[in-house]
């Protein structure tokens, strides 16, 4: 008896041992060219560290803390380097947030630049949806892993990024580039909003967005209404959706979708009505002023008094749908959807800016920024810019426009042929970039996504008719307040 | 009474026919929707034309579901892994089962709570942990990063110790009589006998690891390390624009259809072999 069980013991161990064995059997060859590797690239990116140290104090830190962890794990990665001793290679994580063929699109834009910059290797992986793409680098870092050089994140990530260590001011980089500061400049000013703190510049905006009106032009006219003309305020757009909407439910003058991320239109209500949710500093918001009380009960009033809104949540995806099949005459949506509302829609579509509240026109803006991670080597983080110079280009923007319908965050890009013949023919695609002069910042703050969703709820639980305006806001505030108590700045 | 007995039952037999086609009629509806769902020309929205054609039948999206994704280098991926994850796991549950049925030894019962405690932790909760480790392994972005968590199982264990332990020992005995060690009695008696459990354990373990999407899209960056969820979330992943349904339908067809072949030749044995483990 003894003897069997100490034999299953024992063939356990020999499986065990055959299966590491055939573990290492594939990688040892990688591993030790990862060795010889990370000896070399120890030595070059502790002299980069140097230099950074040199260079600015901010940034000594910086390559001070990732000198150990980047010279080791970035090793499996970075084996060409000590190869060559030339090309830096670099990775590239990018989400997908909108339709069309965004991986083939990235790895087109990678070709061509390591085309012009034969010393940079570019490896562009995609890594999810926004969420994910957080996810994956966070754990990364947290497992002591390699992770991203450059990576698409939301704008509005940059207090969790910053606050987590994970990404470097691009200062230094701007400074050092040619023309770096006329580059900067030429974004427009609502974008960058999202996009520096403290100063700094974080993130550089690249799949932006904002929202708009889209409406029936087909539906306009057969109530005789003018459809070369958006509704102008929102007292106007409300008469007119009261007017298109049809008791029996088989049409909704309008559709305003807030699930998902309910606090970024409602966004556009405040600001039009004098004042956004969040101002400059990163651990305050003004939830409960009177512009966002205005705006609030405004949203309300489309389902209470106007009736021209279906009661309840109504659902983002949806929404385009509704509208495309006329279930909806009107409806908020990102430009990001203009693309397939165009390419589905049977009839002509009007684009116009959010309407008007008492204050004049006003809109949030979304989407992607591209970040530089703090755990690579300096020698890494430069190659990375150069790479998002490359990706900002005005042609570049332009195509990248024409492809997913994001909006192009330089006035540069709206210059170029492209885009210029791109709005003669689709004039639907400029009303966004014009719309940008009344846009504001997208709620940002530290533990973000807690406060957009503390915002979200409040603004759900008004369109469901659990609280009214004044409640749901007093307490998001009070919540909001509570989870911010901690941050100094 | 022999007539009037048997027209009852045809009468009940019917009914009872009726309410299981109702049944998979129900049943069916999410995979009949994804099929014309995929089918429906990319410019119809929901509303527009034949309910269930829309204006005709287009084979488009999953064109762009071709175009957007590889497919083949995924498919490859996704069978070593879900496979090799398998092959193993029959091993080393085969072995731990019977270790924890019918050996004895210090602590077994102690080690064997310790086992099942780590069915309740979610795999999402050692996503940093089993990075670190895999990472320190320095098998970042390989296949056998993608396996190695899930070599060992402990529900596999679990199973197979309680089917294990339902074979009489008196079988066992006779075995040993007959000079058996323990590898033959492993091989004669106790995975013979224990065939059903092994085919529900490989059922749960393929789809389970086939739908994994969280860890592979973390522990691998290169197209020839991904597996087909990764390449299915590229057309999912639209939070921005809202669903795009035809070609989410398309992916998706794409991504069971092994699974749902598999199911369909082997449909009786998998039946069967739930019936008789008793799970569920």
């Amino acid at each position: 008896m003894k003897f069997y069980r100490y034999f299953a013991a024992l063939t356990a161990m020999v499986l065990f041992a055959l299966l590491v064995a055939a573990c290492g059997d594939n990688t040892t060859t990688t591993t030790s060219a990862v060795t010889t590797a990370a000896s070399t690239t120890n030595a070059s990116s502790t002299t980069a560290a140097a230099k950074a140290t040199t260079a600015s104090a901010s940034s000594t830190t910086a390559a001070a803390t990732t000198t150990n962890a980047s010279s080791t794990t970035a090793a499996a990665t970075t084996t060409t380097v000590a190869a060559t001793g030339q090309v830096t290679e670099i990775t590239f994580y990018f989400p997908t947030a909108v339709e069309g063929p965004i991986t083939k699109t990235f790895d087109g834009y990678a070709a061509e630049f390591m085309k012009a910059n034969p010393d940079v290797k570019v490896k562009t992986v995609f890594a999810g949806g926004y969420a994910d793409v957080l996810t994956k680098i966070q754990t990364e870092v947290k497992g002591g892993g390699t992770t991203a050089d450059v990576a698409i994140m939301l704008s509005t990530d940059l207090y969790t990024l910053a606050d987590n260590d994970l990404v470097v001011p691009m200062e230094t980089f701007i400074k050092d580039a040619k023309d770096g500061d006329t580059w900067l400049k030429d974004f427009y000013p609502a974008f960058l909003a999202n996009s520096q703190a403290n100063g700094k510049t974080w993130g550089i905006p690249f799949q932006r967005s904002t929202p708009v009106l889209y409406y029936n032009k087909d539906i306009f006219k057969e109530a005789g209404l003018d459809p070369e003309k958006s509704p102008a305020t929102f007292k106007e757009m409300a008469d007119i959706a009261q007017k298109l909407t049809k008791a029996d439910g088989s049409r909704w003058g309008i559709k305003i979708p807030s699930d998902g991320f309910p606090y970024w239109l409602y966004q556009g209500f405040a600001i039009s009505n004098g004042q956004n949710v969040v101002g400059d500093a990163a651990n305050k918001v003004t939830f409960n002023t009177p512009a966002a009380l205005e705006g609030l009960k405004n949203f309300q009033s489309l389902i209470t008094d106007y009736k021209a809104m279906p009661k309840g949540v109504i659902v983002w995806g949806d929404t385009p749908k509704d509208f495309i099949s006329g279930n909806a005459a009107m409806i908020y949506h990102t430009t990001g959807s203009l693309t397939s509302i165009l390419s589905q829609a049977k009839f002509s579509v009007g684009v116009g800016f959010l309407p008007a509240g008492s204050k004049g026109y006003g809109s949030p803006t979304g989407g992607g920024n591209l970040y530089i991670m703090k755990k690579s080597s300096a020698e890494k983080q430069k190659a990375a810019f150069r790479f998002i110079q490359f990706l900002t280009q005005p042609d570049r923007l332009a195509d990248w426009t024409q492809v997913t319908g994001y909006v192009a965050p330089r006035k540069a890009a709206w210059e170029t042929d492209t885009l210029k013949k791109l709005v003669a023919d689709k004039p639907q695609y400029g009303v966004a970039r014009d719309q940008l002069q009344y846009a504001q910042k997208e709620l940002a703050t530290h533990e973000g996504a807690q406060v957009q969703q503390i915002l979200g709820k409040a603004v759900q639980s008004v369109i469901t008719g659990d609280k009214d305006p004044q409640k749901a806001l007093d307490d998001a505030q009070k919540e909001a307040d509570k989870l911010l108590a901690d941050y100094k700045d | 009474m022999r007539i009037k007995g048997s027209k009852k039952p045809k009468w009940s037999n019917w009914l009872l026919n009726l309410s299981l086609l109702l049944v998979s009629i129900i049943w069916l509806t999410p995979l009949i929707m994804t099929l014309l769902l995929s089918l429906r020309p990319k410019k119809d929205s929901l509303g527009i034309g034949n309910p269930f054609f829309g204006t005709g039948v287009s084979l488009e999206n999953f064109q762009g579901a071709f175009e957007a994704v590889p497919w083949l280098t995924y498919y490859g991926a996704t069978l070593i892994f879900v496979f090799g994850v398998l092959s193993v796991q029959l091993i080393t549950i085969t072995l731990a089962g019977y270790a924890f049925a019918r050996l004895h030894f210090f602590g077994k019962d102690f080690i064997f709570m310790l086992l099942l405690i780590q069915i309740m932790i979610p795999s999402a909760a050692l996503l940093v942990p089993n990075f670190a480790t895999v990472q320190s392994l320095g098998l970042f972005d390989t296949k056998w990063a993608l396996m190695l968590p899930y070599l060992g199982s402990a529900f596999g264990t679990f199973l197979l110790r309680q089917t294990f332990r339902q074979i009489p020992r008196d079988l066992e005995d006779a075995g040993r009589i007959d000079g058996c060690n323990w590898f033959k009695l492993l091989q004669h008696i106790y995975i013979p006998s224990s065939i059903s459990a092994y085919l529900a354990f490989s059922l749960t373990s393929i789809s389970a690891h086939w739908n994994e999407f969280l860890w592979p899209l973390i522990i691998t960056t290169s197209d020839e390390n991904r597996v087909l969820t990764v390449g299915l979330s590229q057309l999912v992943r639209t939070s921005e624009t809202g669903a795009q349904y035809g070609q989410i339908s398309a992916g998706t067809l794409i991504v069971i259809a092994p699974l749902l072949i598999l199911f369909l030749v082997f449909q009786r044995q998998f039946i069967n072999s739930f019936l008789r483990s008793g799970l569920k």
